[in-house]
């Protein structure tokens, strides 16, 4: 099926390893650079929360990118990550430990939800997902016995990853972006492998991937039960950034932003997700603005990026890297 | 006895409320094809231009269908300069992020242009009761309820009479034999959304001296709106009609019967049960796939 020279996507792989390992050495050193260059805790916190939301973002294009579906709920499974690492510590559990519980635990909804629920397609999958983040929300204001009710679990002893300190800013965004890195190249080697290539058949063209004999049916639900563990240590990583877990975790609100984020890259680039993240969380830095003017302005480039250029930043630039006569379309960068 | 009917009766108001957003809703899905997550906006946008024309003068009733007018001016901008032009572009999921972002821009627009707070709109009919076969219902519930009923009503006999409603039915039912048979088509999908958001507009206008009027007053009637929908069909009228008078029951039952707090989750979970036991809704056409 794969000729010599072409991985299962159909791209070229001659001198992609030593590309990529670059690309890796690079980021690997851009991150302790701007680590240690900084010693401003704000700017460390911020940077190691974009990281965090970025993971989220990455867990949403898993589907959106994926097999082509608008996950609503998302934040489902960010919301288990932040309350499995909030209720475990709360009951003495480590933080490694409480992660490890949200794993399990948003692998486990992802598997019944996802059972139930991706036999609807389109429009419905999305408004029952947003459905069940509704009642997610509702439970986690009502059972106060377990969650706190509506002000929320706080007051967590400090955070640790084995040795290492997160309230340590510089230690927090070390470790969020190690973990970020990890889960990109987790995802790349996902979307090369067979796996990957049924995904996108199945997003392009659902019936005609069945007619090829691709498991449709089970092939989403492997991607949606993917996607939940990325989203969940997302939510993980978010505690020791907000210091409290309150039932608006699982306010749609955050998987549109997530949302926005994968738009703004794009969906078809693995790293889409982490330039939407940088730039959603920069922008608000540099201009300072109104919290109501932001969420205009990024609604208006919302709705300018689904009307001109549906595939992002990415598909931008792939039209601009066109027009100067390179080579575009048949090389594929993912 | 009585509670069961008094409560009976709190349903059948909020079900007329519901409604008329519903109906908008399942015309847009219907007919447009898209599911209109700016609805709630449109909403928004009725109960506040009833609040502007009122807070200068206009009386209550007048305002009403100058709201409406207006919602449904709006609406014709935003489909012809927004929401056509990302149809017919290439992504498939391009509708649904679309709406959701008008509907957020819209919203921040009206906390920017009239600050987060609310304000009163009044209503002449005022707070009092009225007593129907024993029963209290204030009357300007009454009126939201007779109003709604006459909309409703006289917009099923436009459909039903009219040449452009049955071209509505026509594109409804088929949409590229409507185009050979002449009808056209894109101006129907126009005419149809900006009916859909006028009737949200109207429901905004009306619920209004009820709920207060606020800036994100749209997002429960949307997610009321859907859950109403998907009960009675996407693209069901009828369907609309009935998800509303049921869920609105459901509703007032549920809150007096077993728990106030958990209300909130009894839409959504109606709308995962339906969705998964009888996806076409009540009323709505059984479709091989649900896209």
């Amino acid at each position: 099926m794969t000729s010599p020279g072409r991985d299962v996507t159909g791209a070229r792989t001659s001198g992609r390893t030593f590309r990529e390992v670059l690309y890796c050495v690079a980021t690997v050193a851009a991150i302790a650079l701007l680590g240690y260059s900084s010693s401003d805790a704000y700017v460390l916190t911020l940077a190691g929360y974009t990281c965090a939301f970025a993971l989220f973002a990455l867990s949403i294009n898993v589907i959106l990118g994926g097999i082509g579906e608008v996950p609503l709920g998302q934040c489902l499974f960010f919301g288990i990550g932040s309350y499995s690492a909030a209720i475990g510590m709360k009951h003495g559990l480590p933080f490694e430990v409480a992660s490890l519980v949200a794993i399990v635990a948003s692998l486990v909804a992802a598997a019944v939800i996802g059972a139930i629920t991706l036999r609807l397609t389109g429009a419905y999958f999305s408004i029952v997902s947003w459905g069940l983040t509704g009642v997610a929300m509702v439970a986690a204001t009502n059972l106060d016995q377990i969650t706190g009710g509506p002000l929320g679990l706080f007051g967590f002893p400090p955070i640790t990853i084995g040795p290492l300190q997160l309230s340590d800013p510089r230690i927090y965004f070390f470790a969020s972006a190690v973990i970020l890195l990890a889960a990109i190249l987790v995802l790349v080697a996902v979307r090369r492998s067979p796996f990957g290539a049924a995904m996108e058949s199945i997003r392009q063209n659902r019936h005609l991937a069945r007619s090829l004999g691709v498991d449709v049916t089970g092939i989403r639900l492997k991607a949606f039960v993917l996607s939940a563990p990325f989203a969940a240590i997302a939510g993980c990583l978010c505690v020791p950034y907000s210091q409290i877990v309150t039932p608006e975790v699982f306010n749609v609100g955050n998987t549109v932003d997530g949302l926005l984020m994968v738009l703004l890259g794009g969906s078809q680039l693995i790293v889409g997700p982490i330039i939407g993240a940088v730039i959603f969380t920069l922008i608000p830095q540099v201009l300072d603005l109104d919290p109501n003017v932001r969420i205009l302005v990024f609604s208006a480039i919302i709705i300018l990026i689904m009307v001109f250029a549906p595939g992002g930043l990415y598909q931008l630039a792939n039209a601009v890297y066109g027009r100067w006569g390179k080579e575009s379309g048949a090389e594929s960068s993912r | 006895m009585e509670l069961l009917a008094q409560t009976l009766v709190n349903g059948l108001v909020l079900g007329a409320g519901y409604a008329v957003v519903a109906v908008g809703l399942t015309l847009i899905f219907g007919i447009v094809g898209i599911a209109n997550f700016a609805h709630g906006a449109y909403f928004a946008m009725g109960a506040y231009a009833s609040y502007l024309l009122t807070s200068h003068g206009v009386n209550y009733f007048a305002a009403l269908p100058i709201s409406v007018l207006i919602v449904a001016a709006i609406g014709l901008v935003s489909e012809v300069v927004i929401i056509r032009p990302s149809l017919y572009g290439s992504s498939h999921h391009g509708s649904l992020i679309v709406t959701f972002a008008l509907g957020q821009a819209a919203i921040a627009a009206l906390i920017l242009l009239l600050g987060p707070d609310p304000f009163p709109v009044p209503t002449p009919l005022g707070q009092r009761t009225i007593r129907v076969f024993g029963l209290f219902v204030t009357e300007h519930r009454a009126f939201v309820l007779a109003c709604s009923v006459l909309v409703l009503a006289a917009f099923g006999a436009w459909l039903k009479f009219s040449v452009k409603g049955q071209q509505i039915i026509a594109v409804a039912q088929n949409p590229r034999g409507a185009l050979y048979a002449g009808i056209n088509v894109p101006w129907i999908r126009t005419l149809s959304f900006v009916l859909g958001v006028a009737a949200a507009g109207l429901a905004g206008a009306l619920l209004a001296p009820i709920s207060t009027v606020y800036p994100t007053m749209g997002s429960s009637a949307l997610i009321v709106g859907f859950t109403v929908v998907i009960l009675g069909g996407m693209g069901s009228i009828a369907g609309a009609m009935l998800g509303a008078i049921l869920m609105g029951i459901a509703n007032a039952l549920f809150e007096t019967y077993v728990s106030v707090s958990w209300t909130p989750a009894l839409g959504w979970i109606l709308v995962i049960v339906t969705l998964l036991v009888r996806p076409q809704g009540l009323l709505g056409r059984a479709e091989l796939h649900r896209h």
